[in-house]
């Protein structure tokens, strides 16, 4: 499945481009050197945190796309980070439980 | 055949949790940062000869070792205190331009920042272990344009990371 098919299926609201990255697992974290340390190459990160930092550590984990949970809203700034590093940011409403659920039903592990 | 069928040459090790403390001296002002392995940090001040440090910020972190698979080695990463990427850096300065060139032709460059020595230096960061940090996360990328660049501190910035500016998790354990 794609970043831009889960986008499509989960109802998320892109905040910069959705490129065309495949999603090969999920990791739910608030904590960038988690991220750093056990995040897979290509899984999707589940966070609320809009910190520029949290893009610093997808980056490096090539993550393929960021849901940022709970209605949480980055500034500007991160946006257009994460846009030069070709990492797609997604926002919803529901809270991470849920979206973490509904990638689970997704069929992502 | 253990070897043949690991997807990388490099692993992640012996990653521990803990977190960056800044602290500062009360009398001179100055500022230093330290990694404690602590379950809790540490906030409580303390006398060092005729010196008063009291604590000033914290951060989660953690320390890790990459071992190569081929050869065994273990080369740990006790001397860093974080990764600063460039994009994290203030728009303008040295850091960020370089980065912002780099990062259009889909290199992403980070800094690796040790802590301060009592001379008020950066702790040194051998270049082969630069070297093995960079192979460790390039050879997960999936996108195949995408480097990443990780580079010694030639940029000062341990003194930001010590004076509590731009460690890795400022700011995300407080929920601001």
């Amino acid at each position: 499945m794609t970043i831009k098919e889960l986008a499509e299926k989960l109802r998320l609201n892109p905040l910069n481009t959705l490129a065309d990255r495949t999603v090969t697992g999920v990791y739910i974290s608030d904590m960038v050197s988690d991220v750093i340390a056990n995040a897979k190459p290509g899984n999707v990160l589940v966070t609320v945190q809009v910190h520029n930092n949290v893009i610093a550590a997808a980056n490096l984990v090539d993550v393929s796309g960021i849901i940022l949970t709970r209605g949480r809203t980055p500034a500007d700034d991160m946006i257009a980070l994460a846009e030069k590093a070709g990492i797609p940011v997604l926002v919803t409403d529901l809270n991470s439980w849920q979206v973490a659920s509904m990638l689970f039903e997704a069929g992502l592990r | 055949m253990e070897a043949e069928s690991h997807p990388y040459r490099y692993d992640m090790v012996d990653a521990r949790p803990g977190y960056i403390v800044v602290e500062h001296e009360l009398k001179s002002k100055a500022m230093r940062a330290y990694f404690s392995p602590d379950p809790v940090a540490p906030v409580e001040g303390y006398r060092e000869g005729n010196r008063i440090w009291q604590h000033t910020a914290t951060a989660q972190s953690l320390r890790f070792s990459i071992r190569d698979t081929e050869t065994g080695e273990l080369t740990p990463f006790d001397e860093l205190l974080g990764l600063a990427f460039y994009g994290s850096c203030p728009k303008g300065s040295e850091v960020w331009e370089i980065g912002d060139l780099a990062q259009e032709n889909k290199v992403s460059i980070y800094v690796a920042v040790t802590g301060e020595t009592a001379d008020g230096k950066p702790a040194p960061l051998a270049t082969e272990k630069l070297r093995v940090l960079n192979r460790y996360f390039n050879e997960r990328l999936r996108s195949k344009e995408k480097k990443i660049l990780i580079l010694p501190d030639r940029f000062g910035l341990y003194r930001e990371f010590s004076h509590g500016h731009i460690m890795v998790d400022l700011g995300l354990t407080a929920m601001e």
